[in-house]
């Protein structure tokens, strides 16, 4: 691994992803469950059959197949909690930040102006959980603005609130 | 089946539109291409089956029953067309074009006009024998969100697109004759069409004055041609044929050959593709917008009207250079992604350098710079820091070492200047209203070397804007004022309504109306811009 673990916390200025006096606000750890029982049922669908395979068939080198899933599974597993860890968003007066990621890290501004609609969606699983997925949509289908594993409540209000603002500061395209 | 209008249920005041027919020969048109669609079908997917009857029917027999279903589907696709025809109807009212479609099912669609991006007038060839027209008008509401009225008598699309403008622009029929003659004529060239002006009744058919326009440009055949010559797909072919010809002749089999057919069937589509949609290019400047004018079997009228192109690309192959020709492309937001659509997104296929600038002041008159052609040279070729460009730093090198000198971005008063690519060129021109919204992002390595990209996101075209591998605080810097300036922006952005604007819009359509080519534009006084 040749990354750090993300600097949230230390604003230091170095960082040009912690844009300074920005309040970030986390979003909710059970995230990291829900991503991590969805790798449980992927490390059972994959490994399940090859090592079935493998064992059946009695070849040493496919025993390889699962190995490298099975490193890739743990891998992600060991990666999903800083990566919760590192998203976050941030409500501006005039805009709605999203940073996401620990390798391969980007920041997003999406101003509420642009803003064409909200969508909260939350499947079986994030139900159970207790969390819901928040999507803006601007104009543009590049905007990728998610906020996976928000609160039902934080995420109805921050739709509400996206609305309310979206519309007060309403520019065509 | 009844085929009378019944209305689907909808407030009471809609009826009191004028719904208007398309013209009656539209089934006949719409009928037709359903039979050759169905044929090319079954010729193509099915050809075996036909076989297999035609073996059992005999030779004779096979063609008549062949003959017959043609004209049952034939027949059927008529009245199917012809049904269709009677239940549908448009009304234009002074906020919305309405569209009422569909024979089992019911649809009617509302265009908002303060919605509209685009008005396209499309003559496909059989159409335009005919003397019809098809008129799209189009909305950012992605893929066939379009109001497409097809087909009408060619006059008549043209002035219903005169009069959906004008009234998307927020002058009433007796104000767009009043318009005419403010800013057309101080313009030498004003169209005939303010002539044939005269005030109408606002309910029954006001006449509508086409805008005034003002040709800009025009693409020489030739150069089209030479163009066409001078791109990757021709040579690509012809090494192909050639290669092949000697491993064939080598090998001394020709079955190698038949493996190059679909190649230069590609490459001839491509060819044509090229020729028939560049073919008369010709671009106006009007109040109403960017007019473009181009096609060869197919044409089309295009009326973008003002502040709605969202982003604009100049773009030079490597062939291309020794002529110094650039393609020119828009992002509309109704026009979309799509191939289809994209045939709509070119303001110049083949420009050159002063054509170029001149393309790029058709969508933004002011480029908020001092000196915009020589902004325009360091932009389109020059290095580093020519022209007060933030360049890429140094490090850059270790991640893109071949054209890390040509990365680099220029904010200007109005716009966001993109400069990218070293042997394919690529300047992308945002102005700050239309930013949706902006990114930054970093790989592991961008890490190691302080390194960042700065992204914008735009409506989808062919354009995506971005600069890759900015000093990482220079990009962060980069994006905090972006979103300011953008939000300023937008704030003294002009109206919906184009024409609705005080006096400021006006002196634009003024401008409009006596275009210069860059250099000699000065910027708009007296209009705020931060």
């Amino acid at each position: 691994m040749t990354t750090t673990p993300g600097t949230q916390g230390s604003a230091s200025g170095a960082d040009p992803f912690d844009l300074h006096d920005v309040p970030w606000t986390a979003v909710s750890p059970r995230l990291a469950t829900a991503r991590l029982l969805v790798l449980g049922v992927w490390a059972v669908v994959l490994l399940v059959p090859t090592v079935a395979l493998a064992a059946a068939l009695d070849v040493a080198w496919l025993w390889a197949v699962p190995a490298v899933l099975a490193a890739a599974l743990l891998w992600g597993a060991l990666l999903v909690h800083r990566q919760v860890r590192a998203l976050r968003y941030a409500e501006r007066d005039d805009d709605l930040l999203i940073r996401r990621g620990i390798m391969f890290r980007s920041l997003v501004v999406v101003p509420y102006g642009r803003m064409q609609f909200v969508d909260v969606s939350s499947g079986p699983l994030a139900r159970r959980l207790g969390i819901a997925t928040v999507q803006l949509h601007t104009a543009a289908p590049g905007t990728d603005a998610t906020i996976p594993g928000l609160p039902p409540t934080e995420a109805a209000r921050l739709r509400d609130r996206l609305a309310s603002r979206g519309e007060a500061r309403l520019a065509g395209l | 089946m009844s085929t009378a209008l019944r209305p689907v249920p909808e407030s009471a005041g809609e009826e009191g539109y004028d719904w208007r027919r398309l013209h009656p020969v539209t089934p006949a048109l719409r009928g037709w291409k359903a039979l050759v669609a169905f044929v090319a079908i079954i010729g193509f997917q099915m050809s075996d089956v036909l076989r297999d009857v035609a073996d059992t029917l005999g030779p004779g027999r096979a063609w008549l029953v062949i003959l017959g279903v043609v004209l049952l589907v034939g027949v059927v696709g008529f009245v199917y067309s012809a049904l269709a025809w009677r239940v549908m109807r448009f009304a234009v009212t002074d906020g919305a074009v309405h569209l009422r479609t569909g024979l089992l099912f019911r649809q009617q669609r509302q265009a908002r006009l303060d919605r509209l991006q685009a008005v396209d007038v499309v003559q496909p060839l059989l159409a335009r024998l005919l003397g019809l027209a098809q008129l799209n008008l189009e909305v950012a509401g992605g893929a066939g969100s379009a109001v497409q009225l097809a087909f009408l008598r060619e006059s008549e699309a043209t002035a219903l697109r005169a009069q959906i403008l004008a009234l998307a622009a927020g002058v009433g029929p007796q104000a767009a004759v009043a318009v005419p003659s403010g800013p057309v004529t101080d313009g030498d060239a004003a169209s005939p069409a303010a002539a044939q002006d005269h005030p109408g009744a606002v309910a029954a058919a006001p006449v509508y004055a086409a805008a005034p326009e003002r040709q800009v440009y025009e693409l020489p055949m030739p150069r089209l041609i030479r163009s066409i010559l001078w791109s990757v797909p021709p040579w690509f072919v012809l090494v192909a044929v050639v290669v092949a010809v000697v491993v064939s002749i080598a090998a001394g089999d020709i079955g190698g050959m038949f493996v190059l057919i679909p190649a230069v069937l590609g490459a001839g589509g491509y060819v044509w593709g090229r020729i028939n949609t560049g073919a008369t290019f010709r671009a106006a400047a009007s109040p109403d917008g960017i007019r473009l004018r181009h096609g060869l079997t197919e044409t089309r009228t295009q009326t973008v009207p003002p502040g709605r192109v969202q982003a604009v690309r100049l773009s030079q192959g490597p062939l291309w250079r020794r002529n110094d020709w650039w393609k020119v492309e828009i992002n509309v937001a109704g026009y979309g992604a799509d191939a289809e659509a994209q045939k709509g997104s070119v303001l110049h296929p083949v420009a050159t350098r002063a054509e170029a600038g001149v393309a790029l002041w058709l969508v933004l008159p002011d480029l908020g710079v001092d000196d915009p052609a020589c902004m325009l040279d360091a932009a389109l070729t020059g290095l580093d820091g020519d022209g007060g460009f933030t360049p890429a730093p140094r490090s850059a090198r270790w991640v893109d070492p071949l054209s890390r000198r040509r990365h680099g971005v220029l904010v200007t008063r109005t716009a966001l200047v993109m400069r990218s690519g070293r042997w394919w060129r690529s300047v992308v021109v945002v102005p700050h209203e239309r930013t949706q919204s902006i990114a930054l992002e970093q790989g592991p390595l961008q890490r190691r070397l302080h390194l960042a990209s700065f992204v914008t996101h735009s409506t989808p075209g062919p354009v995506s804007p971005r600069v890759d591998h900015l000093d990482q605080h220079v990009a962060a810097e980069l994006l905090e004022l972006q979103s300011r300036r953008a939000r300023q922006a937008r704030a003294v952005a002009g109206p919906e309504l184009w024409m609705r604007a005080a006096a400021a819009p006006i002196g634009d359509a003024g401008q409009v109306a006596g275009a210069q080519p860059p250099q000699a534009v000065a910027p708009v006084p007296g209009e705020p811009r931060t």
